[in-house]
């Protein structure tokens, strides 16, 4: 379990990093907190010739509010979004699906930003973050573009930057007052991917539901919104049956695919179960409760 | 206390919690494993592996490999076969099922080595591995071990002409008569699949063949049976004499290092063709894919023949049992099995019909409880059937049918000895732990929220200290005759008279070998643990032994220090007899000296005596030799042979433990996860040596317990492709699932052995299963689960609830 030959480069600010990923094109491969690129190249499962390491780009390691918006730098770690008391007044939601990822050790090196590159489908900050309708910024050489996130992920492990571009940060508006959030996964061990997840975010007025995000991981090969139970759940006051309608709607139509750990019918199960919670305790949050 | 028939004997170290001493090196990280291991002029391999589970090899093309900068060697499945004859093999047929280092004309499983590539380093030993260029022709696997059995299914050893390796099924006593006047047969398929251990450290070795001499020395960490090493000096094509097997501190084992003799072959094979030191060590796809220690592999045909009032009359079972593509120890693991095959329990009569199976797999070895765990939760699984279809409690059922305290030594229908016990004394202990009242309450008010907890209770046996006769019965006519498995001590005190131990297997696998050994001398020469020097010999200059393996490791080197003690005694005796003036009949041992009895002041220390033996001689009688050693080659206390017509296969695993284990758990029924409330563990393993390691042994046995009960498993496809190679699919229970544990002793000494000690290594894991899986029925007997697969696993456990909901459409949401 040896990487293949590699080189690597070790630049010290985001410009020199824009220009050897420039020079470097399809052949350069970032490499940030290294939680998933590395036991992948030991496995030789990715085989990048060229590294182009951000870790010394201290420029990149924020997290900061302004105007209405969370920005969290390149650089910044899991573990720093974890504690920031910045994001935890912005998008709670975001840190309480933060602090299901992995263990302390994994968040101690992995970013906020390489787990959004890396879109693995079942991760849980791709989720949270599309149901808080983030962006993503991607810088290169040539300048730099704004990229709503469901546009941004376009596949399990797949997104749609450009070779030659860097994620620099990723943007995610604060969520209102009055606004009641989130995340509920099922793993089978502590600090595992989630066999699914589902992140919510519900706006109350006057008690009933004027607005609400569901999106889900684990279930598709990306993470997903649903839109049915977004739907469903407008106007609701939070009975039994209209959150087991919401989670109905939710998984409706989803055929996640099988794996070791669950079946597609037990992924579905698991995903409505999520998102059954995860509204309920929104709800109550919403109202002022947890 | 448990009553004994022994009195109770004062002892000084034997019974005290003390702090291994092992742990002070491994504390400070200056323990070194083999990976520490550096040598002058030293290359590094590594190994291609077979990415089919079934296929011809029709061409190896290495050249790439070979001419990259940096490659010294590369050496084929074919190749290898010239350099090195087959493998060490127990099994059955060895020239039907042939074992080799690296796979020649065919693979057999996935993970199978196929070359081996000798480097600079390991990066680019890798680097060359992947230019290697195999041309398969795959063939059609065989993975399924039922279908196996079917004729036409692909064989994964021609030579063999089926794919049962062994078959054979054994009658104890007139089961057909039990049967026949059983008020009640319950029966069931049962089916227990493959995991196994998870040691932090994969198998490794640095070998060291030296063109001058002729030596080939190989650290490795995996060793023991350093009796049977000759066996690998054959297969390495060197004299006996000229290999040096040296033991290396191991990051655990849990049987995955028991005979794990292919690593060590590799090096060894490897330096001897490149003419410089070689190390190997395996990755972890290695370790799980290709480490020949994968665990039992069952299903289960099975039933139980009882009276209505509970009273257990017989068992009769057919059981599959998957070894993958090799048996390297034949059916010992089934040995295991016969050896507590009816539990703690007065079951009369017995019929156990075992196949042995090949398929496309990596073959067994050895994992904490060697198949007498599958045995166990297998007994324990149909005890409990039984007292479902009569009405009977749990805890009733096992009382009424307990093996009494009088009543041993016991001889149970398979011929295996029960050495001592008290079942309902470990049974109330565990009871005693818990508030089985307040649970059931907890339990009754909790379903009206609709939240399920069960509580699980089982009394199962834990066997320690095999004789070799389980390996060997199988055949009428054995191929050689059976080895007593002896275990070797060498006591050494220098003229200060400190003294060192040497051991002669690799003992140190992570459990407390050396601690054991320092309270044994301690008892014997009243000197601080901590004082006692340990050292480990090479295989060379070794005297037999065994290692650690079926919790045989304590018991076994206690006999061998107690007789290397007293032979150091008696030399002692003798000096002090001289100094003293005084008959060597009026002498006694007291608090580390030689004195004259009841006289006090007329006494000799040891440090004096051994002074005189080391640089006086000339003022000794004649007849003393200068220094102060001995030795004690320990072979097994209590074996007898089977009957020829195998009905009795003897006592080959006498020295009987029980536990009682009691979780308390609770199940989410929407997701069919698995909570601890509360989980209590009383083990009875005769004369504590050191109650604070032996509970180590517990909490650990009881996590791997967990493992095997509810996340762990390998996983081959219908393809045979394995889904599971490394730790992202392979789920370990980490310190997130596994409960504190509360522990209890109890203690029944063995009458046969020295101190009365039995084993205690494998325990936890032996009980954990059927604890767990009484648990969850207990659980969800609301919706009528029957736990008859494991692991248990979410998605398997919300299926079960599925079926009880769709058999008892009431009880739909
Ligand atoms: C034991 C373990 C358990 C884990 N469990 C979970 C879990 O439960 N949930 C979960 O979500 N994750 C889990 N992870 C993954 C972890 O969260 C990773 O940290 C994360 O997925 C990637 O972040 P990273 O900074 O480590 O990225 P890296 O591993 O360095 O990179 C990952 C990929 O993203 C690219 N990349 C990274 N940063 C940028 C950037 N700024 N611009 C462009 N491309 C970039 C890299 O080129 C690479 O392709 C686990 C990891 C481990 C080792």
């Amino acid at each position: 379990m040896k990487p293949a030959p590699f080189a690597y480069h070790v630049p010290s600010a985001l410009t020199e990093a824009l220009a050897v990923l420039d020079e470097l094109g399809e052949e350069g491969r970032v490499l940030a907190g290294g939680q998933s690129l590395v036991p992948l190249m030991n496995f030789r499962l990715a085989q990048p010739t060229h590294l182009v390491d951000i870790n010394r780009l201290d420029e990149l390691d924020y997290i900061r509010r302004d105007d209405g918006v969370l920005a969290i730098g390149a650089r910044a770690r899991q573990s720093a979004l974890e504690r920031s008391q910045e994001a935890r007044g912005a998008a709670p939601l975001l840190v309480e699906a933060v602090a299901q990822v992995a263990h302390p050790p994994v968040r101690h090196r992995g970013t906020v930003c390489g787990s959004v590159a890396h879109a693995d489908p079942a991760a849980e900050l791709p989720a949270a973050l599309l149901a808080l309708d983030a962006e993503v910024v991607a810088s290169s050489r040539q300048g730099e573009r704004r990229i709503p996130i469901h546009e941004f992920i376009s596949g399990p492990f797949t997104t749609t930057l450009a070779p030659g571009e860097l994620v620099r940060e990723v943007r995610v508006p604060v969520s209102g007052a009055g606004s009641g959030y989130a995340f509920a996964e099922f793993s089978p061990r502590h600090g595992d991917f989630a066999v699914s997840g589902a992140a919510v975010l519900l706006q109350l007025e006057a008690g009933r539901v004027e607005r609400a995000s569901v999106a889900l991981c684990g279930v598709a090969g990306m993470p997903v919104r649903a839109a049915g139970a977004e739907q469903s759940l407008r106007g609701a006051r939070g009975s039994e049956e209209e959150l087991e309608a919401a989670a109905a709607a939710a998984v409706e139509g989803l055929t996640p695919s099988a794996d070791l750990h669950g079946g597609s019918a037990y992924r579905r199960r698991i995903a409505r179960v999520c998102v059954r919670r995860a509204i309920n305790l929104a709800f109550s949050r919403a109202r002022g409760g947890a | 206390m448990a009553v004994t028939q022994q009195p109770k004997v004062e002892r000084k170290w034997i019974g005290k919690s003390i702090r291994r001493v092992e742990d002070p090196r491994f504390l400070l990280g200056r323990g070194a494993y083999v990976d520490d291991i550096t040598l002058p002029g030293m290359l590094h391999a590594a190994i291609l592996r077979s990415p089919y589970p079934h296929a011809t090899i029709k061409s190896i093309d290495v050249e790439a490999a070979r001419s990259l900068p940096g490659v010294v060697a590369v050496v084929t499945g074919a190749e290898a076969a010239e350099l090195c004859a087959p493998m060490p093999d127990f099994g059955p047929a060895p020239d039907k099922h042939v074992w080799r280092c690296l796979a020649v004309d065919k693979v057999r499983y996935v993970g199978e080595g196929v070359a081996a590539v000798v480097a600079k380093s390991r990066y680019l030993a890798e680097d060359a591995r992947d230019l290697i260029q195999v041309d398969y022709d795959p063939l059609p696997p065989i993975v399924d071990p039922e279908q196996a059995l079917e004729a036409g299914a692909p064989l994964v050893h021609d030579a063999l002409g089926s794919n049962v390796a062994y078959e054979r099924t054994f009658t104890f006593g007139d089961v057909d008569k039990d049967f026949a006047e059983a008020e009640v047969v319950v029966s069931d398929r049962l089916r227990w699949n493959r995991s196994g251990g998870q040691p932090l450290e994969t198998v490794g070795a640095v070998a060291h063949y030296d063109l001058g001499t002729g030596m080939m020395t190989i650290h490795c960490n995996s060793l023991t049976f350093s009796h049977f090493l000759f066996m690998m000096a054959n297969t390495l094509k060197v004299p006996s004499n000229k290999l040096d097997v040296k033991p290396v501190n191991a990051g655990g084992s849990f049987g995955s290092k028991f005979w794990a003799v292919k690593v060590a072959v590799l090096s060894g094979m490897l330096s001897k063709r490149v003419g410089r030191p070689v190390k190997l060590v395996e990755d972890r796809i290695d370790n799980i894919s290709n480490c020949d220690h994968h665990g039992s592999d069952r299903v289960y045909y099975v039933e139980m023949a009882a009276m209505k009032d509970g009273t257990l009359r017989s068992l009769r079972l057919r059981t599959i049992d998957d070894y993958g593509a090799y048996i390297q120890f034949g059916t010992g693991t089934h040995g295991n099995s016969l050896a507590q095959l009816v539990g703690p329990y007065r079951i009369k009569t017995a019929q156990y019909q075992v196949q042995a199976v090949l398929t496309n797999k990596c073959q067994q070895g050895a994992y904490r409880g060697f198949g007498s765990e599958v045995t166990n939760w297998m007994v324990e699984r149909m005890v409990d059937l039984v007292a479902q279809e009569i009405g009977m409690d749990a805890v009733d059922i096992r009382r009424r049918n307990f093996i009494q305290p009088d009543q041993f030594p016991y001889f149970i229908p398979t011929g295996n000895m029960y050495d001592s016990g008290n079942y309902e004394a470990v049974l109330d202990k565990a009871l005693s732990m818990i508030d089985l009242e307040h649970w059931r309450a907890e339990q009754k008010r909790l379903r009206e929220e609709g939240r399920y907890i069960g509580i699980g209770v089982i009394s199962a046996q834990e066997r320690s200290v095999f004789s070799a006769t389980e390996f060997w019965f199988w055949f009428d006519e054995p191929a050689a005759k059976v080895t007593s498995s002896p275990e070797s001590v060498t006591l050494t005190v220098d003229g200060a008279g400190n003294i060192t131990a040497t051991l002669y297997s690799c003992a140190f696998w992570g459990n407390s070998a050396e601690t054991m050994v320092a309270q044994l001398v301690a008892e014997e020469f009243d000197v601080e643990p901590q004082n006692v020097n340990i050292v480990y010999s090479g295989s060379n200059r070794s005297l037999p032994a065994t290692g650690p393996g079926g919790s045989r490791f304590t018991v076994m080197v206690a006999g061998a220090v107690q007789g290397a003690s007293t032979r150091i005694k008696e030399k002692m005796f003798k000096v002090a007899g001289h100094l003293l003036e005084a008959d060597v009949g009026d002498l006694e041992w007291t608090d580390g000296a030689v004195r004259v009895k009841g006289v006090p002041e007329r006494s000799k220390p040891m440090a004096e005596i051994a002074a005189w033996l080391h640089l006086f001689k000339h003022s000794l009688p004649d007849d003393i030799e200068s220094g102060l050693e001995a030795s004690k080659v320990y072979d097994h206390p209590y074996t007898t042979m089977p009957s020829d017509d195998r009905t009795n296969l003897g006592v080959f695993y006498p020295f009987m433990g029980n536990a009682c284990h009691i979780p308390v758990i609770e199940v989410d029924i929407t997701t069919g996860h698995v909570t601890f409330l509360q989980y209590v563990a009383v083990h009875d393993a005769g004369t504590l040596v050191n109650p604070r390691s032996l509970g180590g042994q517990i909490i650990g046995g009881t996590a791997q317990g967990i493992g095997t009960a509810l996340y762990e498993r390998y996983v081959y496809d219908k393809d045979g492709q394995l889904l599971t190679s490394s730790y992202m699919d392979y789920l370990i229970p980490s310190a997130m699932e596994v409960p504190d544990l509360e522990i209890g002793h109890e203690e029944t000494p063995s009458p046969f052995t020295v101190h009365g000690i039995k084993g205690g290594g494998e325990g936890g894991r032996m009980m954990t299963p059927a604890a767990l899986s009484a648990a969850i029925d207990d659980a969800l007997a609301p919706f009528g689960v029957r736990c008859n697969e494991l692991p248990a696993t979410p998605e398997r456990i919300v299926n079960w609830i599925e079926e009880g909901r769709s058999r008892q459409p009431e009880l739909t949401e």
